[in-house]
């Protein structure tokens, strides 16, 4: 489980984050939504150990960020991360230098399952090659979470069915997936769990089968109360 | 599979309404292997643990069996198969006269028009 | 220590190509100077002895001969050397700023390694170290090879020898990069070194606090230099110049040094576990 308690944050004098709590489980994916820009991706960078915060605390299995965890934990953001010079092949191989736990099987798998080859250089590929590669390389670590930072925005449509699928297919396995988004249209019936999060705060936290089954609110009719109130 | 859900109803529900129509309908048989878990997320673009809940309420009520290890087919309880085509005639005809009752049509002519427009081709 | 030596190998590689045009650059511009140096003294050393039908030895007498130190004191071996150096100077920067302001956003891979902080800090070093050790090894290959294009060109008579050795010793650039003795070439390249882990700390001070991490980092590279020089300038303020004799003054520096050196990288790997963002 990942515990994210009472995370506040500052950009000089603003606040970015103000006493953000939640939990994300394995095997569920949770979904941080937000219409204004700030908040998510700092969360998820926070959460990574890739930005500095003031207060709050957050543990991966009970423990705190540290190189063994990058083990068990893996961020995807939504640009390219690897040396444009490379090629996907290149990068692979540095991956699976890195990481005892890469699951060169799994890589090639994705290759085939995204249609993407190996000699394909990292600076040519389009937006949403560039979401399945950082997508495939989280994947073939054998990491128990995966955090993605909007994976369905900005990218073709079949790219995102792609993506889609991954998260219905068995690749996904029994991970624990946080990701952000501002859109929730297409992906209502992939997540589990949905926190709501405006100007830096948690509005409300449920998951949507439950909130389908005792409220009968569908994701954006909650949206609609929680944001317009 | 092609399948629309609404964002409203529990999703494992419609799914498993989904399972009752195509008993109903004959394209599921008594006894009949079904898809796993997983398949059916990639199949349905659902989410996995919906899916298992889906399979778990289909379990309980009794629509499939699931032993250990193998994968879970369709019930071949015929009483429990002829009870989910019942189930769903009942459901589509009180949903129908609760729509049509405020209208006040003489049962006669409403009867006559039911006749007339189920044997058209088309809905 | 795996994941350092991966991350080392990754760091020289993807510097290799600009690393071996600067080494090209070096090589070529030398050999042309050492070319064109050495003809015009002979072209001058003929006209002079036409226009004024000296013989050599009259032509000796009043213009001397060549030695090969005029090339090295010449901008043809002094200029590549200054492109290279600034080159890796500037290298120095960029080997963190292109991790953040590339095409792609490497420091997160980076940053994400199940690798430890100080690994990616000190790959970086030591690859910027072994790229300024390399040139200069080149450079030590190289000049005995212009030495003999040079006595190629100019004939034996109005030529000095002098043996590479020497001639090392003779230029002031050669004598901070080659030293002579051992000792001084540690006390030199730590000093390099030294140098290395400031900048990066004040680097690392940007990447933490933006715009407030310029002036941290410009006043810590100020503090490090005055540190440095602080016996200089006590010395020299209390007018006792000769309190200190030179091998005492030397182990001051060297403690110092070695104790910025270990703020440096003490400071720089906090910085980069803890403050610096993404």
């Amino acid at each position: 489980m990942i515990e994210v308690k009472n995370l506040t944050k500052k950009f000089g004098r603003r606040r970015v984050l103000e006493n953000v709590s939640f939990t994300a489980e394995k095997g569920q994916i949770t979904c941080l939504i937000g219409i204004n820009g700030v908040g998510k991706t700092t969360t998820l960078k926070a959460i990574m150990g890739l930005t500095p915060y003031k207060s709050g605390t957050i543990l991966i299995d009970n423990e705190p960020i540290s190189k063994q965890v990058y083990e068990k934990i893996t961020f995807i953001p939504d640009a390219a991360i690897m040396p444009p010079s490379m090629t996907i092949g290149e990068a692979l191989v540095f991956m699976q230098d890195f990481y005892s736990n890469w699951n060169n099987e799994r890589a090639l798998e994705l290759l085939k399952f995204f249609n993407l080859k190996e000699e394909f250089r990292i600076a040519e590929l389009s937006k949403g090659n560039t979401a399945k590669v950082n997508l495939l390389m989280g994947l073939a670590i054998d990491v128990d979470y995966i955090l993605m930072d909007e994976p369905f925005s900005g990218i073709d449509i079949f790219s995102r069915e792609q993506i889609a699928n991954v998260f219905t297919s068995h690749l996904i396995e029994d991970r624990g997936v946080i990701i952000t988004t501002h859109e929730i249209n297409d992906i209502e019936h992939l997540i589990d769990k949905v926190i709501l999060l405006d100007n830096g705060s948690v509005l409300k936290e449920f998951y949507t089968e439950e909130m389908r089954s005792q409220e009968g609110k569908s994701v954006i009719d909650v949206m609609r109360e929680v944001y317009r109130a | 599979m092609d399948l629309s859900f609404n964002n409203r109803d529990p999703v494992y529900l419609q799914v498993v309404r989904y399972f009752k129509e195509q008993i109903a309908i004959g394209d599921l048989t008594a006894g009949q292997e079904i898809s796993s878990r997983r398949e059916l997320a990639g199949l349905l673009k659902i989410n996995p643990n919906t899916a298992q809940k889906a399979y778990k309420e289909m379990e309980e009520q009794g629509l499939i069996t699931t032993e250990r290890n193998f994968p879970s087919r369709i019930t071949t309880d015929e009483k429990i198969l002829n009870a989910v085509r019942e189930e769903l005639i009942l459901e589509a005809v009180s949903s129908f006269i609760a729509s049509v009752r405020p209208i006040k049509v003489p049962l006669d002519e409403l009867i006559k028009m039911v006749s007339e427009k189920y044997s058209q081709p088309g809905e | 220590m795996n994941h350092f030596f991966k991350l080392l190998n990754f760091e020289i590689n993807r510097f290799i190509k600009i690393y071996a045009s600067l080494l090209a650059i070096v090589i070529i511009i030398q050999t042309i100077g050492v070319a064109v140096v050495s003809n015009s003294f002979v072209n001058r050393a003929n006209e002079m002895m036409m226009e004024n039908r000296w013989t050599q030895e009259e032509f000796i007498k009043s213009n001397g001969k060549m030695s090969f130190s005029e090339f090295m004191n010449s901008f043809w071996f002094a200029g590549p050397i200054a492109i290279a150096a600034t080159a890796l100077i500037f290298y120095i920067f960029l080997i963190w700023y292109r991790e953040w302001y590339g095409k792609n956003t490497f420091i997160y891979r980076l940053l994400m390694l199940p690798a430890s902080r100080y690994s990616i800090y000190f790959a970086k070093a030591l690859a910027i170290f072994l790229m300024v050790l390399g040139l200069v090894g080149v450079q030590i290959l190289v000049l005995p090879l212009e030495n003999e294009l040079f006595k190629v060109i100019v004939p034996n008579a109005l030529r000095e020898v002098l043996a590479v050795k020497d001639l090392i010793y003779t230029n002031a650039i050669t004598m901070v990069l080659i030293p002579s003795t051992f000792t001084q070439f540690l006390l030199h390249y730590s000093a390099g070194l030294m140098a290395v882990f400031t900048l990066f700390t004040a680097i690392l001070m940007e990447r933490s606090y933006r715009f407030k991490g310029i002036i941290f980092g410009v006043l810590y590279c100020a503090a490090v230099l005055a540190l440095f020089s602080a016996p200089l300038f006590i010395a020299a303020m209390l007018d006792m110049g000769n309190m200190l004799y030179p091998m005492e003054f030397l182990m001051v520096e060297i403690v110092l040094g070695f104790i910025a050196s270990v703020c440096s990288i003490l400071i720089g790997h906090q910085l980069l576990t803890k403050k610096v963002s993404v």
